[in-house]
C-alpha cells in the first residue's frame, strides 16, 4: 500500500443536509472523483478551527482523505493510499 | 462476537447488593482498526502500524504470532505481505476521544487511557437493570458512532472487569456476577494479576505457587513477610477484591511525549532539537491543566540496545520550556553518553502540583519567560500548535516529517 501526501486544495461538491456533510464528488487537477463510499469520518481541532476528515472511495478504487475546514470553509485532499 | 455471562441465568446482570458496576471497555487492535475502517482494501488483511516497532497490529497479524513491541525487521520476516503503516496520532486520539463520549454519555464516571476505558454504572440500577444488556447497549453505540468495535468486561471491581474483557476480545462482551470473582480466578496463571512481574512471580513459582487461587490461599501474612507490604496487596488481588475508584482524574500522574524515529538519529543537533520539540509539546500540555512539574524523566533507546532512562526532581517545580529544556538536557547526557544513534526518545513530567504555589522571587525572575509561553500559547490555541516553531526545535525542520500539527511524533502522546 502506497500513501502519497498530496495536501492541495480540491473543488469539492457536498451535501450538508441534516447537520452531516458528505462528500459526493471532487475535481482534483483536470480529474474528477465521483465517491463512491465515504469509508470513515472524524473531527480534531487546529487551534479554534473544526476540522473534519473523510476517508473515501473512489471510481478507480484509490483511497483519499478529505478534509473541511471549518473555520475558513476550504477542502482540501490530504494523502491518497494506493495499491502498491 | 464472543458473548458470555458467567451465570446464566436471568438477572445475572442485575442488581447485587453494594456491589459496584465497573464496565471495562477496551478498543479492539485499536490503530490497525482505524487503518482498516479507513481503508476497506485492508479488511481481511495483516495490517501493522509503527516505525521501528509494532505500535499495533490487527488480528490477522496477531494470528501470525505477531504483537505490539515486535520489531518491524522481525514483523516483516514472519509476515512478508503485511501492509505496514506508520500512523498517524491525532487521528488515533479523535477516534478514542469519539468513543470515550460515547461511554460518557452512558456512565457517571469514567477514566479514560489511550485505547480503553473504566466506566462506573454503580447507582444506574433504575436506569440499566441488566448490566448484560448495558455492555451490549455500549458496544452497539460505539460502533455506530465510530465503526471501531470494542471489547467489555463487566464485573464488581477494575481488575475483575479487565481480565474479563482481555479473555473476549476482540468484538466481545463478559460478565462476572457479583460473588463469582474467585470462581473467576480460579486456575488462571500468577502472570493475571496486576503487579506481578517476572521476578516476582519467579520468586512466587519457586514456592509452587502457580496460580491465582495458589496465591490467595498462602494468606496476606505470608505474603507480606515474603514481600513486604506489596504482599497484601497482591493477596487482595488474588482474593477477587480491588477497591481502586473510577474517576476522572483532575491532575494526570505523568504526560509524556516520545517518537521513535524513521531511521536511528545519530546528530547531537537534530537529537537535542527533537529532545527540546517534545518538552515544549508536554509543557504546553500542564501549562493547558495549570499544572506545574516536579520531575522530569527522558529515555532513549539507542539502535539495537535497550531503553534507558534518567529521572531528576527539579529544584522548583515548572511548566516553563526553557526550564524544562535545560533539565532534560542534562538528564539526556546522562541516558545518553556513548552518542549512539538513537532510534527512540522521549520525555516524562510527572509529579505535578497545581500553578499558583510557587515562592514569589522565582516567579519575578521567571516573569519574561511565563510572559513569553502565554503568549506563544494563546497564539497556538488559535491557530494550532504547528503554527509556531521554537528555535531550539529548528533543527527539525531539515528533514523531519511535519504536518499541521507541528513536527510528526511517531508515537500517540500519553497524559495518564
Amino acid at each position: 500500500m502506497l500513501i502519497e501526501r498530496l495536501d492541495e486544495p480540491v473543488k469539492v461538491r457536498a451535501d450538508f443536509q441534516g447537520g452531516a456533510i458528505r462528500p459526493l464528488l471532487f475535481r482534483r487537477g483536470a480529474t474528477s472523483h465521483r465517491v463512491v463510499t465515504v469509508n470513515a469520518r472524524w473531527e480534531d481541532r487546529e487551534g479554534q478551527q473544526k476540522i473534519h476528515y473523510f476517508s473515501v472511495s473512489v471510481g478507480s478504487g484509490d483511497v483519499y482523505q478529505l478534509r473541511f475546514q471549518a473555520g475558513d470553509l476550504l477542502w482540501f485532499a490530504d494523502s491518497v493510499m494506493m495499491e502498491a | 462476537m464472543a458473548s458470555e455471562r458467567m451465570d446464566a441465568s436471568a438477572g445475572a446482570g442485575s442488581t447485587h447488593a453494594g456491589a459496584r458496576r465497573i464496565v471495562h471497555a477496551d478498543i479492539d487492535a485499536f490503530f490497525a482498526s482505524v487503518e482498516q475502517l479507513k481503508d476497506p482494501r485492508l479488511r481481511g488483511r495483516p495490517v501493522i502500524v509503527g516505525t521501528g516497532v509494532i505500535a499495533s497490529c490487527s488480528y490477522e497479524a496477531r494470528r501470525r504470532g505477531l504483537r505490539a513491541g515486535t520489531a518491524l525487521r522481525e514483523a516483516r520476516r514472519l509476515c512478508p505481505d503485511a501492509v505496514f503503516i506508520a500512523g498517524h496520532a491525532p487521528t488515533y486520539r479523535a477516534f478514542a476521544d469519539r468513543v470515550f463520549a460515547v461511554c460518557r454519555d452512558l456512565a457517571p464516571a469514567v477514566d479514560a487511557y489511550l485505547d480503553d476505558a473504566y466506566l462506573d454504572l454503580t447507582g444506574t440500577e433504575r436506569l440499566y437493570p441488566d448490566l448484560f444488556a448495558c455492555g451490549q447497549l455500549l458496544r452497539a453505540r460505539v460502533r455506530a458512532a465510530t465503526g471501531l468495535t470494542i471489547t467489555a468486561g463487566i464485573a464488581s471491581n477494575r481488575m475483575i472487569a479487565r481480565l474479563a474483557s482481555r479473555g473476549a476480545k476482540p468484538d466481545g462482551l463478559a460478565l462476572v456476577p457479583p460473588g463469582e470473582e474467585n470462581a473467576f480466578l480460579r486456575g488462571r496463571p500468577l502472570a493475571d494479576l496486576p503487579g506481578i512481574g517476572p521476578r516476582t512471580a519467579e520468586l512466587l513459582q519457586s514456592l509452587g505457587l502457580e496460580t491465582i487461587a495458589d496465591v490467595a490461599t498462602m494468606g496476606a501474612d505470608a505474603l507480606a513477610r515474603l514481600l513486604g507490604a506489596p504482599g497484601r496487596l497482591l493477596h487482595e488481588r488474588a482474593s477477587g477484591r480491588d477497591t481502586r475508584p473510577v474517576s476522572p482524574r483532575e491532575i494526570p500522574r505523568s504526560i509524556a511525549r516520545e517518537t521513535s524515529f524513521d531511521t536511528p538519529a545519530a546528530d547531537p543537533a537534530l537529537i537535542d532539537a527533537m529532545l527540546a520539540y517534545l518538552i515544549e509539546r508536554a509543557a504546553r500540555a500542564a501549562r493547558r491543566l495549570g499544572l506545574l512539574a516536579r520531575t522530569i524523566a527522558v529515555h532513549v533507546e539507542p539502535d539495537g540496545e535497550r531503553r534507558v532512562e534518567a529521572r531528576s526532581t527539579l529544584a522548583a517545580p515548572s511548566a516553563l520550556d526553557g526550564v524544562l529544556v535545560a533539565a532534560a538536557r542534562a538528564l539526556l547526557a546522562r541516558a545518553h553518553p556513548r552518542r549512539l544513534a538513537l532510534r527512540r526518545v522521549g520525555i516524562e513530567l510527572a509529579g505535578f502540583l497545581a500553578a499558583g504555589g510557587e515562592q514569589l522571587d522565582l516567579l519575578v525572575a521567571r516573569e519574561r519567560e511565563a510572559a513569553l509561553a502565554g503568549g506563544v500559547d494563546r497564539v497556538r490555541e488559535r491557530y494550532g500548535h504547528g503554527a509556531l516553531i521554537a528555535g531550539r526545535a529548528l533543527a527539525l525542520l531539515d528533514g523531519h516529517a511535519r504536518d499541521r500539527y507541528g513536527f510528526v511524533l511517531r508515537t500517540p502522546s500519553l497524559t495518564k
